[in-house]
């Protein structure tokens, strides 16, 4: 049977570990970039020159795989023909078909043409009709991107967009920094791409809240993470209201080239691999409940997960049996996936 | 009319150092284009503090004991909005287009970061 630990009595023994341990200055750092914002925190080493080259290293990935900064590599493949690459971005391309291999298309960066054509991320969102979409469907699909070596070419009128795994990339090459600049423990948050370092004071985890969809400001449970990737999707995060009152979330699917029209409020997958994790949480949100459970069956060993359901479930991997706690008698029944 | 939620291609921009003292009483923490605005510690507040932010868009920020939340905002995306009201440590509210960050800091138990 599971154990239930209280969310409260978690949290108070949290705060006696830290109190009982050694006080460690948790240095912050904070940037905009990548049209998000990104919090760092370090103790012990060279906080200050972590910050400066985690920076750094953000500016650089933005630079090569932003689809609007001019001059990207992603910029020069939309634009058309056959274009020359960097070894990073060629690898990178091909870690994305990979995944939209594995994810049967719930995962894939050349829906970027409907991406676009909706608009939901921009200041000009509208609602298209099935004519609409139609029309740009055939442009969907990993056929369309051809890759030899660092050589790349999309068929006519594709596009491709990084979004859902450049952050994931990002954080993965900032969690290398740590040990560089010799810090003991710390995290980086990239716009909910996260990545835990160490300990937060030698002994207890990181304490990372997943955000209750419903009420954004609110916690729908608590997961303790040490050097672990977490990465969240959700379509409560960004939307636009049409005049008609009907909400339409930002996330994509492949397949209908809508909005997804997913029975979960968000899912959050942890994993060794924060390129993956942030692939994963929006094909599984896709996916739906029952196609996430499934999946996961199939790939237990790849990463945990929390599921957060439109009926008012948190539905968790028994990896997190011993680090997951949720409020007592909150807005969500709390089960373990098997 | 539409609500719509903006995505602006935003340089990366260093905003701030500072450390977290989770001993602290729970202390709001307001900056604006990366400039530190205000330092509010809300067991401190005898009433209700409104603060207005004016940049490109203009904001009110409502400063309560209990919490603190982004009353109203002319930004495009009013995710500020949608956030709501923070009362713990390590929550934030976020309004990307003006480059507003309000985060909740000290008082104890609060989660190290947020996720989603």
């Amino acid at each position: 049977m599971k154990r239930r630990i209280s969310f409260l009595l978690l949290l108070g023994l949290v705060l006696s570990l830290t109190a009982c341990g050694h006080r460690h200055d948790v240095q912050t750092h904070q940037i905009f970039a990548m049209d998000t914002v990104m919090d760092f925190a370090a103790y012990g080493g060279d906080t200050q020159g972590f910050f400066t080259a985690a920076t750094q290293e953000i500016n650089r990935l933005e630079a090569l795989l932003s689809r609007t900064r001019e001059g990207s590599d992603i910029a020069h493949i939309n634009a058309g023909g056959t274009v020359s690459v960097s070894v990073e971005t060629a690898a990178l391309l091909q870690e994305a078909l990979d995944y939209a291999q594995v994810t049967g298309g719930s995962f894939d960066m050349t829906v970027a043409p409907l991406v676009n054509a909706w608009g939901i991320h921009t200041e000009t969102p509208r609602v298209l009709t099935q004519a609409d979409i139609d029309a740009l469907l055939p442009l969907v699909g990993s056929e369309h991107v051809h890759i030899d070596g660092t050589t790349v070419q999309l068929d006519p009128d594709c596009a491709i967009d990084l979004g859902g795994i450049a952050k994931g990339y990002a954080s993965m090459r900032v969690a290398q920094l740590f040990e560089v600049y010799q810090i003991e423990g710390g995290w980086v948050s990239l716009g909910g791409n996260v990545y835990t370092y160490g300990t937060k004071d030698g002994k207890a985890p990181w304490l990372v809240s997943i955000r209750d969809p419903q009420s954004p400001a609110g916690t729908a449970a608590m997961v303790g993470l040490s050097h672990k990737f977490a990465v969240t999707s959700g379509g409560y995060q960004r939307y636009f209201t049409a005049e008609d009152g009907t909400v339409y979330q930002h996330i994509i699917d492949p397949a209908t080239g809508a909005p997804a029209r997913s029975d979960l409020l968000s899912v959050t997958i942890i994993s060794d691999n924060g390129t993956m994790a942030d692939a994963y949480s929006t094909a599984l949100y896709v996916m739906g409940a029952q196609g996430a459970a499934d999946f996961w069956r199939s790939h237990r060993d790849a990463f945990d997960m929390v599921l957060i359901t439109s009926d008012g479930k948190v539905l968790y991997t028994p990896g997190l049996e011993t680090s997951l706690t949720w409020e007592e008698g909150g807005s969500y029944k709390a089960s373990i996936l098997t | 009319m539409a609500a719509l939620v903006l995505a602006l291609a935003i340089g990366s921009a260093v905003l701030f150092y500072g450390n977290l003292d989770k001993n602290q009483p729970l202390t709001a923490v307001i900056t604006h284009h990366g400039e530190l605005v205000d330092t509010v510690v809300l067991p401190h507040l005898k009433e209700e503090k409104l603060l207005q932010i004016d940049g490109e868009y203009h904001l009110t920020v409502s400063l309560r004991r209990d919490g603190v939340q982004i009353t109203q905002s002319d930004c495009p995306g009013q995710d500020c909005l949608h956030t709501g009201t923070i009362h713990r440590s390590g929550q934030s509210i976020i309004c990307l287009p003006e480059q507003v960050v309000i985060r909740l800091e000290g008082s104890g138990p609060g989660p190290d970061l947020v996720l989603g």
